[in-house]
């Protein structure tokens, strides 16, 4: 809005004094990490160097990225793929009830996870899922209200109009999905690709039950599991292995990033 | 949608129920393990030991033990000044002046600035949870930059202002996510109605306040009750910063639920409290629904 000059430019100092407070306590993890001799005090560093990075990535560290990546776009896709084959009949057909389904659905989930933790863990060994798979369709389940409740209403917002001209054209139902519903909300099925992929990539607890082996660790519990492992906290190592394990989120957000900002749009229609 | 005879849709039924059939199993299975945490919080259900399998009905008892007992009443109130300050004054609030700001700030600035919010939440909470630890230390960031050049002692924020400081942190952590919110429901404003509201002399605060604000409510009805049932719950921020303490200062409900059912062992225990904080959730979300329901 184009208000006067003076007032915009307090403004603009104002939201960049925020944004640097915003950003002040990176401080600590970018000193402490590119910090060799790293002592887990806030200092400049006498000498720069990526001896850290090299530490945290050698031994298991690998090995937990890929567990993490396995884990986060293994749950992002099935959550993705089953919600969508069941969000577009849930908007499309007239179901008695739905959305109060949906809501009941979703209020449900906001059980703290913490809660069906035992039960979940109970089955799981019973089907001997305990390991990355299980984890994955741990995840999914847990996801599910809230994936369906977001993709349904993006489906909404896709204008019927477009299929009844498909479909007078002869196209199929798999047509008209694939090569309308789906394209057109494609922001929507990112932001929840994305919330799916974060929310497992940084899930600690269902990792942390259900793997019981050094080898099915993702970073999370690795990172926890690092905390005491050599005696003393190895805090160049941690901080390396902090910025390693947070990149991924953050890299895939701003690829992202265009459609994320739509996608967002969708989630505050009423359900 | 208001369309029912979509030949497309009617001759598919089969295909379209088949569609649904995975997503059903899968609810299923998180209806069973719900109904299974409820009868959970009937029983002297333990994590090991002998009542891990020879555990026994026990009625209502776990649920008297809420409030006969000390912890779940200092725990609850713990977490409504938890939610109330972080979730509804932090975020909601921040979110929303971030949003109506930015919106009238250079693109450059506006990037920076959403960038900058936006590395907090992305953060991993036990990376977070880190940060803050280093920051509130007592050789961190505030008490080097702020606390010791104005002549005071270090303090050791986190033993002695532990509730405030983890407040903070989950203000910094979520705040990105009502800033999104609310900026995609400014952007839905219609800029005529704005442009009008200015042409008949209404001062910037009265635009927001006045136009702005009633044409987002719902969005703002949404939202809040997000943030709150999220806050609610939310658990590996705190636990990784003072796992409750010092004490129980910290101990929203959500750690509660954690030291007694994994800690302690306290599996019957720990059900009745996640029940207990299911229907509080619940009413809570009544309340907001109603709001976004009531016609403007």
């Amino acid at each position: 809005m184009e208000s006067n000059p003076a007032t915009s430019r307090l403004t603009a100092i104002a939201l960049s004094f925020m944004a640097v407070i915003w950003v002040s306590p990176f401080s600590w993890l970018i000193l402490n990490a590119f910090n060799p001799l790293s002592t887990g005090q806030l200092e400049i560093p006498r000498s720069i160097g990526l001896d850290n990075f090299a530490l945290a990535v050698s031994g298991n560290a690998g090995r937990q990225f890929l567990n993490s990546m396995l884990i986060a776009a293994g749950t992002a896709t099935l959550s993705v793929v089953v919600g969508i084959s069941a969000a577009y009949p849930l908007s499309r057909l007239r179901i008695p009830g739905r959305n109060a389904f949906l809501w009941t659905l979703v209020l449900l989930r906001m059980l703290p996870s913490a809660g069906v933790l035992v039960p979940l863990y109970f089955a799981a060994q019973r089907g001997g899922l305990l390991n990355q798979f299980g984890v994955i369709i741990a995840l999914t389940i847990l996801n599910l209200p809230f994936t369906l409740l977001l993709l349904k209403n993006f489906f909404d917002t896709v204008p019927i109009e477009l299929e009844e001209a498909a479909y007078v054209e002869g196209a199929s139902l798999f047509q008209i999905v694939t090569r309308i519903v789906l394209p057109m909300s494609r922001a929507g099925i990112a932001v929840v690709w994305f919330f799916s992929f974060t929310g497992a990539w940084n899930e600690f607890l269902l990792p942390l039950i259900f793997a019981r082996v050094q080898d099915a660790f993702p970073m999370s519990v690795g990172l926890y599991a690092a905390f005491g492992q050599q005696g003393a906290i190895n805090y160049g190592f941690l901080t390396a292995f902090s910025i390693i394990y947070a990149a991924p989120a953050i890299g895939v957000y701003f690829l992202l990033r265009r459609n994320m900002n739509t996608g967002f749009a969708g989630v505050g229609v009423k359900g | 949608m208001k369309n029912q005879a979509n030949p497309w849709l009617t001759s598919n039924l089969l295909v379209l129920g088949l569609g649904m059939l995975p997503a059903a199993l899968l609810i299923g299975a998180l209806l069973y393990f719900t109904a299974w945490a409820f009868a959970f919080s009937f029983t002297d259900l333990a994590l090991v030991g002998r009542k891990s399998v020879e555990w026994s009905w026990v009625g209502l008892q776990n649920f008297e033990r809420l409030f006969t007992r000390r912890g779940f009443l200092e725990s609850l109130w713990t977490t409504v000044i938890f939610v109330f300050f972080s979730a509804i004054v932090g975020q909601s609030v921040l979110g929303f002046l971030l949003a109506a700001l930015l919106r009238g700030s250079q693109s450059t600035i506006r990037t920076v600035v959403e960038v900058c919010i936006m590395l907090g939440w992305l953060l991993p909470d036990i990376v977070a949870a880190f940060l803050w630890s280093a920051t509130t230390a007592q050789t961190g960031l505030i008490n080097q930059l702020i606390v010791v050049p104005l002549g005071f002692a270090p303090i050791n924020f986190i033993n002695e202002y532990a509730l405030p400081i983890v407040t903070i942190a989950n203000v910094w952590k979520g705040t990105a996510w009502s800033y999104l919110l609310f900026s995609a429901a400014l952007d839905s404003v219609s800029r005529e109605v704005v442009e009008a509201a200015k042409v008949d002399g209404a001062t910037p605060f009265q635009r927001i306040w006045m136009v702005q604000l009633p044409i987002i409510r719902p969005h703002i009805a949404t939202n809040m009750l997000f943030i709150t049932i999220w806050t609610f719950t939310y658990f590996p921020l705190i636990y990784a910063m003072t796992g409750g303490g010092p004490g129980r200062q910290t101990e929203t409900l959500a750690v509660f639920l954690y030291n007694q059912s994994f800690s302690r062992g306290n599996l019957g225990f720990g059900s009745a409290i996640s029940v207990a904080m299911l229907v509080i959730v619940g009413l809570l979300s009544l309340v907001y629904l109603r709001m976004l329901r009531e016609p403007k």
